[in-house]
Order: C-alpha cells, then sequence, then structure tokens
C-alpha cells in the first residue's frame, strides 16, 4: 500500500508535466491574441510589445520560464520573489492566476463535493430500488429518470430551476454568490447527470450480482432478498460506482462551465472555458494543473478504497494499480 | 448512516466558510454588466472598464454626460494658443487623490509618460500621438528596446542605463511640461480641436505614481519596465475620481462608493454601487425581475425584441400623456414613471428602453485586388460594391430581422451625433441603380439562368460572407443580407460563420469577400470613424487605401478653422459612403437597458452612454402621483 501511494506521488509531478506541456502546445495553436481587445486591433508596435512582455515572441523560453516559476526552481535560485507562482492572468492582469483560483477554486470545489455527495445518496438510493426489484414499474420509473437525468443539458436543467425556484416561487436567491443559499440551486443541478450514472451503475451491478452463485447459495440458506444483497452483493456492485466516483469527484471540483454560466457563480469551470476562448494561456494552465493534480489524487484515493472494499485485489502492483 | 451524516456535516460547514464573507448590505443601485477587465487606467479599452474608470478617475477634462461636451475636471481652466497648437491646463487647488494628496500636473505627465511607453503596451498609446515628439519618442523606446535585445544584453545595469536615457529623452523631447504643480503644458504636432474631449478619456486619467512605483519592476531580460498585478485592488489603488473601490472580487463584483475626498463631493447623488458580472443573458433578466439588480446594462437574451416590442406597445397608448409630461419639462424618466403603469397581462412593459449608441453596424467589403490565393477579387472594383450597398433594404433589416428597429444609417458617422458636422447623404436603397451598377462593371446574366456572367461568360464567384458566431442577430443579418443581394443581383452567396478569434484571424489575412463589421466611436469628432479607412490603419480590414481620401484627411488634420474642417470630414466621408464604398453601414447601434424608470435615477440618454455612475440613484419613493 506505502509503496503504491509513494510511487502515484512520485509519478504525480510527471504527469502533470506532460498534461501541461500538451495544454500549452493546444493553446499556443490556437489562433488569435491574448491582448488583443474585442474589436480593435492595436498597432503593431504595440502588439509586438504585448507579446514580449509575456514571453509570447518564443514557446520554448516561455516554457522554459513558466517551469522555473511554477516549480518554484526560479525561487530557490533567487530569480523570483514567490515560488509556486502561476503568473499573471493574460486577459486580466490585475490578477495573478494563483489569486483567481484561490478565489474560484474553493467554491468549485463545495458545490461540486456537495453535488457529489447528493448524487451518491439519491444515485444509491434509485440504484438499490432498480436493482433489488429489477423489471418492476419502481425499477422502470427509476431507470427512465435516470436516463432523463443523464440526457438533459444542465442548461436546461438550470434555466428551468432558475425560473421556477428563483423568478417564479421566489424560494432562493438568483445568480451570483455570498450564501448557502446561492449555492442549493448549482449543487442540485450539477448533481443530477452523477446521480442518474451512479443509478445506472449500481443497478446493473446488482442486478448481476444477485444471479451468482455465491447469491443464490445464500439466499437459499434461508437469507432475505435485501439481506443478501447488503450482505454479500453490495460490496462487489458497489466497485465500478468507486471507480466512477473518483473522476466524477475530480470533474465537479474544478467546476462546471454550464452550471457555473446559467447561475453565474464565480467558480473554475467559467474561468477555465472563458480562459480558453480568450486564449488566456497562463489562466488555462493554472487551472489544468489544479485539475490534473486532483484527477490523480483523487483516482489514488480510489485506488486504495478498492483495496479496502475488496481484499482481493492487490494494491501493491499487478491489475489492481491500474484501477 | 453516520458517514453520511458527517459528510454533510463538513459539506455544509464548507458551504458557510465559502459563501459567507461579507454579507453587507445591498448597495443603492446594483447592476450587472460584462466582467470588468482592468482597473488600470492606461491599459484599458473595453466599454465597461472604462465606465468605471470615469467614477474611479478623474482626468483635466471630464464629459457633461448628457451633452456630452468637455467640462472642467481637475482642470478647472484653459487655454488655447492662438495656432490651436499649444493648450495650457491650470490645475484646480482642491484635486485630491483619496491618500489625500493633491493632484499634480506632474502627476498627468507621468502618468502620459506611462500611456506612451511600449513598456506597458497600452491599446491606446495612439490616442497621444498628436502631442509633438509623442510617436518619435514610442518609436525610438521600441527601437531601443529592440536593438538592446539583438545585442543579447540581460543584465541589470544596461536596462538602468536605457531607463534613465527614456526618462531623459520624455524629458527633453514630448511637448508635456509641468512648469509648476498646477500646470500642465501641452504642445500638439498639429491643432486638434477635441483634445479637451480626449484629456476626458480614462486612459489619459492621472494615476498615483507613489503607489504604482512599488509595482514596478525593471525587468533585466528585456529592458521593458513592468509592473505587477495588484496595484489596483481595493485598500491599495488610490485614485482621484467621484467614487472610490471598495470592494472587487474577480468575476463576482464590485462596490463603489461615494469619495469623500473628492472636490464636489457634496454634489453627488450617488452613495453605493454594486457590480455584478453576469454572463448568462437569460440570467440577468431574470436577476433583474427577482429584483436581485435594478439594472442590465447590456440587454442581449434572445427575446430582447419582444420585450422592445412589450416597451413600446406601452409607450405608443400612453403616447400624448408622455407627450404632456415631457412638455412639462419632465426628464424622460421622470415622464415614464408618472404614466400608468403597464398592463404585464397585455405583454406591456415600461422598464426596456432602446437607446441609440454612437456606433455603427456595418459590413466590409474587400478590397484588395486579390483574394488568397491569388483569386482575382471582383470587390475590387468600385461599382459592384456600390451595387451591393444599393440592393440592400435596410428598412426591412430593422424592422424585419433584427426588429429593434434601429436608426437606419447610409454613413458611418451616425448622424447629428457631432455638432457642427453635417453628413452626406449616402446611398438609399435603389435596386435598378443596383442593377445598373453591376452591369457597367461587366457583370451582367446573358445565358438568362438567373446568376450575372462577366464578359468570358464565367459567373460571378459565390459571394464568401464571412460573420462571427455566437450572436444570432449578427447570423439573421447575413441571412437577409445573402438573400437580398442573390435575389436583387443574380449572384450566389455562402455564409461562412466562424468564432470570433478565427474570423478576426481571416479578416487580417483578407480572406473573404464582404465580412461584418462595426465600430464605436472613441470621442466626439468623425475623426473618430474616419480614421478607419485610412490608408495603413490598423483596424482597416477592408485594406481600403485611396489618395484622395488620405489627402482630405491630412487636410483636415491641420486646418485651423473647425468649420472649414469639419467641411472636408464631410467631404471624405461623402467620397466613402457614395462613391467608394470600402463600408456598407446598415444601420446604428442600439442598446437596450432594462430599469423600472420610477427607481433608478441619473442614467443618460446620450447616444455616447457614457453613464455617470455617480449619478446613479434610487427615486424617492413617492415622486408623484401617477396621472390616472
Amino acid at each position: 500500500m506505502t509503496t503504491l501511494i509513494m510511487r502515484r506521488l512520485l509519478q504525480l509531478p510527471l504527469v502533470v508535466a506532460g498534461v501541461l506541456v500538451v495544454t500549452f502546445a493546444l493553446m499556443w495553436i490556437i489562433p488569435g491574441n491574448p491582448m488583443e481587445q474585442e474589436g480593435r486591433q492595436p498597432p503593431p508596435e504595440i502588439q509586438r510589445a504585448m507579446a514580449k512582455q509575456y514571453q509570447l515572441d518564443s514557446p520554448v523560453a516561455f516554457l522554459g520560464g513558466y517551469a522555473a516559476r511554477v516549480s518554484g526552481v526560479g525561487w530557490v535560485m533567487g530569480w523570483h520573489d514567490r515560488p509556486f507562482d502561476l503568473g499573471p492572468s493574460m486577459r486580466h492582469p490585475d490578477w495573478t492566476v494563483n489569486e483567481i483560483i484561490a478565489a474560484g477554486f474553493p467554491i468549485s470545489a463545495t458545490i461540486g463535493l456537495g453535488a457529489i455527495f447528493f448524487a451518491i445518496i439519491i444515485g444509491t438510493l434509485a440504484g438499490l430500488v432498480g436493482g433489488l426489484r429489477p423489471g418492476t414499474w419502481a425499477d422502470g420509473a427509476t431507470q427512465a429518470i435516470a436516463l432523463l437525468g443523464i440526457s438533459l443539458p444542465s442548461f436546461v436543467v438550470g434555466s428551468l430551476a432558475l425560473v421556477l425556484f428563483c423568478a417564479y416561487w421566489r424560494l432562493l436567491p438568483i445568480a451570483g454568490w455570498g450564501s448557502p443559499a446561492h449555492a442549493i440551486l448549482p449543487m442540485c443541478v450539477l448533481s443530477l447527470p452523477f446521480a442518474a450514472y451512479i443509478s445506472r451503475l449500481l443497478r446493473f451491478g446488482l442486478v448481476e450480482q444477485m444471479t451468482t452463485d455465491h447469491l443464490r447459495t445464500a439466499r437459499a440458506k434461508g437469507l432475505s432478498r435485501a439481506q443478501a444483497a447488503r450482505r454479500h452483493a453490495l460490496k462487489n456492485a458497489l466497485l465500478p460506482v468507486l471507480s466512477y466516483i473518483g473522476p466524477a469527484t475530480a470533474a465537479a471540483m474544478t467546476g462546471s462551465f454550464v452550471v457555473e454560466k446559467v447561475f453565474a457563480v464565480p467558480g473554475l469551470g467559467r474561468h477555465f472555458v472563458e480562459g480558453v476562448l480568450g486564449k488566456d494561456i497562463t489562466l488555462v494552465m493554472g487551472i489544468v494543473l489544479v485539475y490534473a493534480t486532483l484527477l490523480v489524487l483523487l483516482n489514488l484515493l480510489v485506488d486504495v478504497l478498492y483495496a479496502w472494499v475488496d481484499p482481493r485485489i492487490e494494491v501493491a502492483g499487478g491489475a489492481g494499480a491500474q484501477r | 448512516m453516520r458517514w453520511i451524516a458527517l459528510a454533510a456535516l463538513l459539506i455544509g460547514g464548507a458551504l458557510t466558510v465559502v459563501t459567507c464573507e461579507r454579507s453587507g448590505s445591498r448597495a443603492e443601485i446594483v447592476f450587472s454588466s460584462a466582467d470588468v477587465f482592468t482597473m488600470d487606467p492606461q491599459r484599458m479599452s473595453y466599454m465597461q472598464d472604462l465606465r468605471v474608470a470615469r467614477a474611479m478617475f478623474e482626468g483635466l477634462c471630464t464629459i457633461d454626460p448628457d451633452t456630452n461636451e468637455p467640462r472642467p475636471g481637475v482642470a478647472e481652466s484653459w487655454e488655447v494658443s492662438p495656432d490651436g497648437r499649444t493648450w495650457t491646463f491650470h490645475l484646480r487647488a482642491d484635486a485630491r487623490w483619496t491618500s489625500g494628496e493633491a493632484v499634480t500636473s506632474d502627476d498627468f505627465r507621468r502618468s502620459w509618460r506611462r500611456l506612451l511607453l511600449p513598456d506597458t503596451a497600452a491599446d491606446y498609446t495612439a490616442l497621444l500621438f498628436g502631442i509633438k515628439g509623442a510617436e518619435e519618442f514610442f518609436a525610438w523606446r521600441s527601437g531601443a528596446l529592440a536593438s538592446r535585445a539583438a545585442e543579447g544584453k540581460s543584465d541589470r545595469a544596461s536596462a538602468e542605463e536605457l531607463w534613465r536615457e527614456t526618462l531623459q529623452r520624455f524629458d527633453e523631447s514630448v511637448g508635456v511640461r509641468s512648469p509648476d504643480a498646477r500646470t500642465l503644458v501641452v504642445e500638439l504636432n498639429a491643432p486638434i480641436p477635441y483634445w479637451a474631449d480626449l484629456c476626458a478619456f480614462p486612459t489619459l486619467a492621472p494615476v498615483h505614481q507613489p503607489t504604482l512605483e512599488r509595482f514596478q519592476r525593471l525587468d533585466p531580460a528585456t529592458g521593458m519596465m513592468t509592473c505587477e498585478p495588484g496595484w489596483t485592488k481595493p485598500g491599495t489603488i488610490v485614485t482621484n475620481g467621484p467614487l472610490r473601490l471598495v470592494e472587487w472580487q474577480y468575476k463576482r463584483g464590485m462596490l463603489l462608493e461615494r469619495n469623500e475626498q473628492y472636490h464636489d463631493a457634496d454634489a453627488l447623488e450617488c452613495t453605493t454601487v454594486a457590480i455584478v458580472p453576469i454572463e448568462d443573458a437569460n440570467t440577468a433578466v431574470l436577476a433583474y425581475e427577482s429584483g436581485a439588480i435594478d439594472w442590465v446594462t447590456d440587454l442581449t437574451a434572445d427575446f430582447r425584441a419582444d420585450l422592445a416590442d412589450a416597451a413600446r406597445r406601452w409607450r405608443e397608448r400612453h403616447r400624448s400623456e408622455y407627450d404632456a409630461l415631457i412638455a412639462r419639462g419632465l426628464s424622460v424618466d421622470e415622464a415614464l414613471a408618472a404614466l400608468p403603469a403597464p398592463d404585464r397581462a397585455k405583454g406591456e412593459r415600461n422598464d426596456v428602453h432602446a437607446l441609440s449608441a454612437f456606433g455603427t453596424d456595418f459590413w466590409s467589403f474587400n478590397c484588395r485586388p486579390t483574394l488568397p490565393g491569388g483569386k482575382a477579387n471582383p470587390f475590387a472594383d468600385k461599382r459592384v460594391r456600390r451595387a451591393f450597398a444599393l440592393a440592400v433594404d435596410k428598412e426591412t433589416l430593422t424592422n424585419r430581422v433584427t426588429r429593434l428597429g434601429e436608426p437606419i444609417a447610409t454613413t458611418l458617422v451616425p448622424r447629428g451625433s457631432i455638432p457642427g458636422y453635417d453628413s452626406p447623404t449616402g446611398l438609399a436603397h435603389d435596386l435598378d441603380r443596383a442593377r445598373r451598377e453591376l452591369a457597367d462593371a461587366g457583370w451582367i446574366d446573358r445565358d438568362r439562368d438567373g446568376i450575372v456572367e462577366n464578359a468570358a461568360g464565367e459567373p460571378f464567384p459565390v459571394v464568401d460572407m464571412l460573420y462571427m458566431t455566437g450572436n444570432p442577430r449578427v447570423k439573421n443579418i447575413a441571412i437577409a443580407l445573402a438573400a437580398m443581394w442573390r435575389e436583387a443581383l443574380g449572384v450566389q452567396c455562402e455564409l461562412r460563420g466562424k468564432d470570433g478569434k478565427f474570423a478576426k484571424e481571416d479578416l487580417r489575412q483578407g480572406n473573404f469577400m464582404v465580412a461584418r463589421g462595426g465600430w464605436y466611436g472613441d470621442y466626439t469628432d468623425p475623426t473618430t470613424f474616419l480614421d478607419l479607412s485610412k490608408t495603413g490603419n490598423g483596424n482597416n480590414d477592408r485594406a481600403f487605401s485611396n489618395a484622395a481620401f488620405d489627402a482630405l484627411l491630412d487636410r483636415a488634420a491641420t486646418e485651423l478653422d473647425p468649420a472649414v474642417r469639419m467641411r472636408i470630414l464631410s467631404d471624405a466621408e461623402r467620397l466613402l459612403v457614395e462613391d467608394e464604398m470600402p463600408i456598407l453601414p446598415l444601420c446604428q447601434y442600439v442598446t437596450l437597458y432594462m430599469y423600472d424608470p420610477a427607481l433608478v435615477r441619473g442614467l443618460s440618454r446620450h447616444p455616447r452612454l457614457s453613464q455617470p455612475l455617480w449619478r446613479l440613484h434610487r427615486a424617492n419613493p413617492a415622486p408623484m402621483e401617477p396621472a390616472k
């Protein structure tokens, strides 16, 4: 176990560096200039001055400078005042990327964690209903709702929720951020697709488990359907759910553009997409850095949980380590 | 169960911590706007940034929001020399920074120097190029930095030496002097009649030098004076305008309050204003409907034409009462507030306001002789351009396509927007003449197949129409134009929608035949629009070049008599919109505001729409009895 954790933690910087280089290459080939303003073009000398200021005149110089600044090497060497400095945002020169992430990440992470929490509870309940009584009307109803949850886009559900809860019934505050009440709708809307997915994973897992030999034996020995499911089927049926929750949590915590845009939540998802559209290279790379790190860490956590749920899995190496 | 309860507790706790930072009381006026990019006056260029900067910073002059005339700002008076080239500004004694220090002429001199440095990479540097020696100074510094880089120098000493030389050169060669703390003398290359108007532009506002200096660093690698982020944050930034910055969180909002240090603080009507950035157009409307915001600054929801219709219906029903109230001397908002409430059930509204803006919606014709790839460009011929312009029915466009009833435009400079300027007539909708012009250019339907051909029998190339995606209005206009041209002229059109950045790249490379354009004026002078068509102008996407037009602009630039100058500019515009036609003007832009006229006071209806935030306030609870 310790070996696995150590190895993954050592791999982390390499994975993140690789992802960042690819991100940078993609951002680099997008046409346009981050400093350019809507509809107007500064004279060519100004454009050159702007490019030089952000080292945009040479991709190698940019990447080199970025690596030294972000890794802390530049700080150790005394070139920079601070370590782990993600630089200023290119589109919003008044803000550093560190500031933007520090302000946006807690917001997105809270909404994301809340959404995953809702999703696990609702999804598990719905999955149990269907999985224990496959083919009944309750199964059909929950699976139909789940299918709807997966296929309805968030901007439709989000706009509908806004109109109903905020404009029509006036139960919740609209748009913005400032009180826990502001977070309720975004959390619920964000949780829907995750809940639907979890319920489907669990339902099919349970149905499969319930027909296995050891379950039949358990039933034959006199356990009720519910008892047999709880003691013998549920743990195995939860494994695919578990492997889904890791990346899902990372995705939810780094923010959903659509949900954040509809509810005017100042979270990372919105900053990320607007960064891509505005070719804000430093901001996009900063957010990707956070996302990649989170993804690696949460996958590691899932692997550890796997070992705890299913002792047959060998974590120190072999197939288990692949997740 | 225990696990679930624990997780719920943790998330609830995190939520409380994350959300409840400051839940202060609501500002007097809350409005939604696009997000502010920067609060550094010298670097800004977006409309929403400039709007806030006008409230936070005060330049030598200010612009009267209702009449659009320059008024004294930090300068209490100024004189212009007889040759129109030397302006002497006298600063008021009671102009103060929020730190309590006096605003001096040296603050202006250094701020303008900063605007002129290539190091600042300011968008609006060229606004100062009218000053003697300014353009040369900018070019010299750019060149010096480039040759330093070419020599491979990257040491601190050489950067510092170049910086010292730069400061000295500015003092010696650029026509901005501060003989004493309250006098600023500006020497221009040629008379600029609208110089006072420019002095009110926020990028020419002074910034507090001691604050700025704490964040400036000389970068040894490039030799440039760079500025670290942070000096514009609340608590750090020092300003001199009517409002001061209290709170600013990235894409989350801004809070401004009355600046008690301001020399005219007693006359300010505003106490606090808050700005909430809401990107989603529908959410902004819902936020307004729920009372969370008082003013939607740019109503862009897809159903906005219906909202505007609802407001028009209501106003039409009360037209005579409204006219009577205006005749009694009430302002537009007061009159609207005094009318009977609209009947929402009948689809009426009184809170949607369509205001003409100081901008023109147009399409560009590519004037390059050939298209990329060497193909001949039919639009290089001005007769073809005129034919396409004459074939457009603009009334139909604004009444049936955009459905906002924008004032149609036949000129680039919005008609009647500049005092003393007589707009040329331009080209009206005339199908017969359109076909004649096209035939004169050699394009005639020779084989009666509905498509025009040239003498060699080749059909007119498929017209490549480039537009930016993301705005349904633009796409609808493109579809309508294509239909009009197909019908009237017998040409085939192909729409090519591209995302903003990609479209811009195509514009730059001349990869289009006609393309969507548009321009908002920066200052009250025809040149703010006409310069677009100057040979080599950075925003001349059409690559239009005409010696006679350039000569007229050059002549206007040295003309001393304002009336004669305006006539020359009018002649120049006539050349553009009646003869050469590089640009096809469609209509004047209309901005839709949403606010309750009984609640919000202080907004201006002048087309410049430079809204004076320091004037915004709530109307008294009961202004007058509704005239039932």
